[in-house]
């Protein structure tokens, strides 16, 4: 491969190149390709030379091997193509991706797993079972870990719709809902076996997890997928948050602000009515924060429409 | 002489019928880039054909469209960037559902022009 690599003094390459790009004006789309273009024309250009061929010659021979520039920028999507006039119904059929037989037995193994889990708690905590507080609370921890993993597996699988989530995301959907449903199953060993203090810990566990939950949701896009932003040239897109940043930053001072209060009332109310009502101040501030985030993803929209 | 060009210019239509496939059939390999692609192209037509590059580059801006391929910048040391396309699990069920069309479009041409050899094995590597 060495002996074909390109050979980066050639400013013939760079020269044609520029002037087969003259007039055509440079989107982030077409500077790319005409990147694409030159680092596959150098490497053409030093192999033409390696077989004998005047550097001068080489460059505008490889150039016009390259064919028409100008059709692929104004054409990219209409080039000649064999038989593009199927439905996107038709498509999706035809391309289908069928789950891997990895993540299938995975998948089931996890969900039974998660499913034990559950049962014997409940069964643990109902008295039916003589299990310890500490084996409540590590089946709990096994009931949401089960699940976050299933949860993450499966938003790392390509489907025919979807590309697979990047990891980092899919990984933190899976370990909040997690933490989630393990907080959730903590939440009832606490009401059942322990001091009711401890709520607070399943609490914060539960609010956590729909606070990281909710941020990936708002900020789950397909903006860097290639069809998206193709589309995006065609029309341009009405989400106040990509919009508007200040809303975003607004959006982000409001919650914080939220769930200080809602966790202070929180506090106030354990200590003074009892910690069994501690969480309603957390789900209410969860609602006030659903409500601002709706207000201001779509209240503008409504509002220009009235 | 005059016999020779016509099929070229029948296999090149041909080829160029068939170029997402061929491109994914390539990809299906390993991950590659515009310049490796087309080489392994013309040599696989042991030279004598080849899919003009242009042509290429718009298949290549199909199959990342259509979520068949995923580019990519790779790092390289020589100082330029160099675009790497992947194939993705959808471009592999495109790819073997294309090859069974194909499959089947040969049979057809093959008993249609009373070509069919039951040797016939070209066509179906990659």
């Amino acid at each position: 491969m060495n002996a074909t690599d390109p050979i980066r003094r050639s400013t013939d390459v760079h020269r044609l190149l520029d002037e087969a790009f003259a007039g055509v004006e440079l989107t982030p789309e077409v500077q790319d390709l005409k990147e694409e273009i030159r680092d596959n024309l150098l490497f053409r250009v030093a192999e033409l030379e390696a077989s004998g061929v005047e550097p001068s010659d080489a460059a505008r021979r490889a150039m016009r091997e390259l064919g028409d520039v100008r059709a692929l920028v104004d054409g990219g999507a209409s080039a000649p193509s064999s038989g593009r006039s199927e439905s996107a119904a038709e498509a999706a059929m035809r391309y289908r991706v069928r789950p891997k037989p990895g993540f299938v037995v995975r998948t089931v193994l996890l969900s039974i797993l998660a499913a034990a889990a559950l049962v014997v708690l409940v069964l643990g905590l109902a008295d039916v079972m003589s299990l310890g507080t500490g084996v409540l609370i590590g089946l709990s921890a096994v009931f949401g870990v089960a699940l976050g993993v299933v949860t993450a597996d499966a938003l790392r699988q390509e489907t025919t719709a979807n590309h697979p989530l990047p990891t980092g995301r899919a990984v933190a959907f899976g370990a909040s809902t997690g933490v989630l449903l393990a907080g959730l199953a903590f939440t009832a060993v606490v009401i059942v076996r322990l001091d009711l203090a401890w709520i607070i810990l399943g609490a914060l566990l539960v609010v956590a997890a729909i606070a990281v939950l909710s941020y990936l949701g708002a900020t789950q896009t397909n903006r860097h997928k290639a069809w998206m932003l193709e589309q995006e040239r065609a029309a341009t897109f009405a989400n106040r948050f990509d919009e508007d940043p200040a809303a975003a930053a607004r959006f982000g001072i409001y919650t914080a602000a939220i769930w200080t209060v809602a966790f202070v009332v929180a506090i106030v109310l354990g200590l003074t009515v009892g910690w069994i009502w501690a969480p309603v101040a957390l789900v209410g501030g969860f609602v006030v924060m659903l409500i601002t985030l709706a207000r201001m993803l779509f209240g503008a929209e409504a509002g220009r429409k009235s | 002489m005059i016999q020779d060009t016509a099929d070229e210019a029948f296999t090149a239509d041909l080829l160029r019928g068939h170029t997402d496939t061929i491109v994914l059939g390539v990809l299906r390999r390993h991950d590659s880039y515009g310049f490796e692609i087309y080489k392994s192209i013309r040599e696989a037509t042991g030279g004598a054909y080849e899919i003009k590059e242009a042509t290429l580059y718009a298949s290549y801006r199909r199959l990342v469209r259509d979520g068949l391929a995923e580019a990519y910048w790779g790092d390289e040391s020589q100082g330029g960037r160099r675009k790497y396309y992947r194939i993705t699990d959808a471009g592999r069920a495109a790819f073997r559902s294309n090859i069974s069309t194909w499959v089947a479009t040969r049979g057809i041409i093959d008993d249609l022009l009373g070509t069919a050899v039951p040797a016939h094995t070209k066509g179906t590597r990659a």
